[in-house]
């Protein structure tokens, strides 16, 4: 039913609440699994084609295609969950990601352009905590046989000159 | 481990760790350092592309705006209004028709710093306004010494530093114009991220090789460096510049494995995709970074190219400023591979943020440490000179025989 009403684009109000709730099941199941875990499962909820970025306003603002992380492919959102922990050296820390509530931007053929704001709290060792980032996701969503996953995630952040590292995807 | 000054005596090999903590050290730093008779990074000339451009930065702990003017000039000047001490420019960056105006009296400045308006300078109605021999011309901002080489803008706030190409050296313009060859850059992005640590330990980690061969386990395991590669270390006479090189080489011809206690043999990348990078300059060095005295880094990693900006926060802080580019002339082949290299660098770099990570072990670690306690560096001795090999720690000497050169030497020896 999603299906044919994202095909048609003419969706009636009770389609589309029922949609930004499945959009917000699917946002904090995506924080929980970096947050909580296990990362490992974190990719399985972006298709295999997928583009995921994490980048300041600064940039996005004037249209600059890099990232902080830039990952083209679901292969190489699975390759930072190995690398943080296989490859990569950083002291302890715990990561809380805080939603906002979800807004549907517009409807398209690839799916479902979103917004959700987002504060995301660091923890380290000792127990302090400092904000790592005021920021705002702005997903492109399509629905696949397996239910709605990202095509498109972008990350982008306030807060210019990060208080610390990005050990991994947020 | 204590070493008496003794030992230490006439050269950079035991550096204290009073140096990285004391607040007095910090501010004959920005004085004599920063403020002194050095040049210092200030941009690239492709990010105030047209006339009138400007865009803010830091010297030390002085805010500067850098200016692009008529006919291919730069000006750099202080972002202070000579009114009250305001600060003129607000934005990051900006572009002006012709005139700088402080937002709080609106006193006015040209590209040059130039005072060309004080409103109501002869007061209303013949009363106030400015004493009859107020000059516009006492009130200029100063405009700071400007060098430009291939786009890229230095400052120094000494009246008379040397010549660009005198500071750099020889050798270390040769590096330079490697990267800085002349063709038109095009700006990527820019990442920016604190870091709690002294400035000095981020330059040091850029002139630190031994590190990257063990620390840096992702470099490591696919070969973009290590230390069993052929390489060089090259410093200029002074030693506060350096530059590191090395060959990339694959996995059968890697040795000494044995000695990284953290090498992890069956890991692999999934999608390798970011570690295709191809050659692009006239020699077969795959990675090279210099370092230019006293706070301004230039990685060729690959295809990822970028500045690094070290800029001091006080004395247990700094910022660091990531500027990637690339030339005009990339295909959309080569904006991609830059895109996708940068994942080795920034806050999240596969690479870099086990630097930044190491970088605030160290400072929690001379935090805590005596006053007399001192870091050793007598790998390959103490000598301070080039190297054909990576396992030294030869050009951290020679930043500090520059930096010595330029202290005070009470504000620096150890007692």
């Amino acid at each position: 039913m999603l299906t044919n009403t994202l095909a048609t684009k003419h969706i009636k109000k009770t389609d589309r609440e029922r949609l930004k709730t499945l959009i917000e099941i699917l946002q904090l199941d995506c924080v929980h699994r970096i947050d909580d875990g296990p990362q490992e499962t974190w990719p399985d909820l972006f298709v295999e084609n997928c583009l995921y970025r994490i980048t300041s306003r600064e940039n996005w603002e004037t249209g600059s295609e890099l990232g902080v992380i830039r990952c083209e492919s679901a292969g190489m959102l699975r390759d930072r969950i190995t690398a943080s922990q296989n490859a990569a050296v950083y002291a302890p820390r715990t990561i809380r990601h805080i939603l906002s509530g979800t807004s549907i931007d517009t409807i398209v053929d690839d799916g479902i352009h979103c917004r959700t704001n987002v504060a995301i709290y660091q923890t380290n060792a000792d127990g302090d905590t400092v904000l790592l980032m005021a920021a705002v996701y702005y997903d492109l969503i399509t629905e696949t046989q397996d239910g709605l996953r990202y095509k498109e995630k972008h990350l982008v952040y306030d807060t210019l000159r990060l208080p610390d590292s990005v050990i991994g995807p947020l | 481990m204590r070493h008496t000054k003794a030992a230490s005596a006439g050269n950079s090999s035991r550096i204290a760790y009073r140096v990285y903590q004391d607040p007095a050290v910090y501010a004959a730093e920005l004085e004599n350092v920063f403020y002194g008779p050095t040049w210092n990074y200030v941009g690239l000339s492709a990010e105030i592309p047209n006339v009138g451009d400007w865009r803010r930065t830091m010297i030390g702990e002085r805010e500067v705006l850098v200016v692009r003017k008529p006919k291919n000039q730069f000006s750099v000047l202080p972002n202070v209004c000579a009114h009250r001490g305001s600060q003129i420019c607000q934005a990051r960056n900006g572009n002006t028709d012709n005139a700088f105006m402080c937002p709080y009296h609106q006193w006015t400045y040209d590209y040059d710093g130039k005072l060309v308006g004080v409103p109501f300078r002869r007061g209303v109605k013949g009363r106030g306004g400015m004493p009859i021999d107020f000059k516009l011309r006492d009130y200029n901002l100063s405009a700071l010494q400007v060098a430009e080489i291939n786009g890229v803008i230095f400052a120094s706030y000494h009246p008379d530093p040397p010549s660009i190409d005198t500071y750099l050296g020889e050798k270390m313009r040769h590096y330079f114009i490697r990267v800085f060859d002349g063709r038109p850059l095009r700006i990527i992005g820019y990442h920016r991220q604190m870091i709690d640590c002294n400035w000095k330990l981020q330059m040091e980690n850029l002139k630190d090789p031994y590190h990257a061969g063990l620390l840096h386990l992702f470099l490591v395991t696919f070969g973009l460096f290590r230390l069993d590669q052929k390489s060089e270390t090259v410093l200029n006479e002074k030693g506060g510049h350096a530059a590191l090189l090395s060959r990339r080489t694959p996995p059968e011809e890697h040795t000494g494995n044995e000695e990284i206690a953290s090498y992890t043999p069956d890991y692999t990348l999934e999608d390798p995709s970011l570690l295709q990078p191809v050659m692009e300059y006239d020699d077969d060095v795959t990675l090279a970074i210099q370092t230019v005295f006293p706070s301004i880094i230039i990685q060729a990693q690959s295809n990822t190219l970028a500045t690094r900006h070290v800029i001091p926060k006080g004395v247990g802080k700094h910022e660091l400023i990531w500027t990637f580019f690339g030339y005009e002339e990339d295909d959309a082949e080569m904006r991609t591979r830059r895109l996708r290299q940068a994942n080795l660098m920034g806050p999240a770099g596969y690479v870099t943020l086990d630097d930044a990570e190491a970088l605030e072990f160290s400072q929690n670690g001379v935090n805590g440490a005596l006053s007399n306690d001192v870091a050793t560096l007598l790998l390959d001795g103490d000598q301070v000179g080039s190297t054909d090999h990576l396992v030294t720690e030869a050009p951290i000497r020679g930043f500090y025989q520059q930096y010595r050169d330029l202290m005070p030497s009470e504000a620096f020896d150890a007692d």
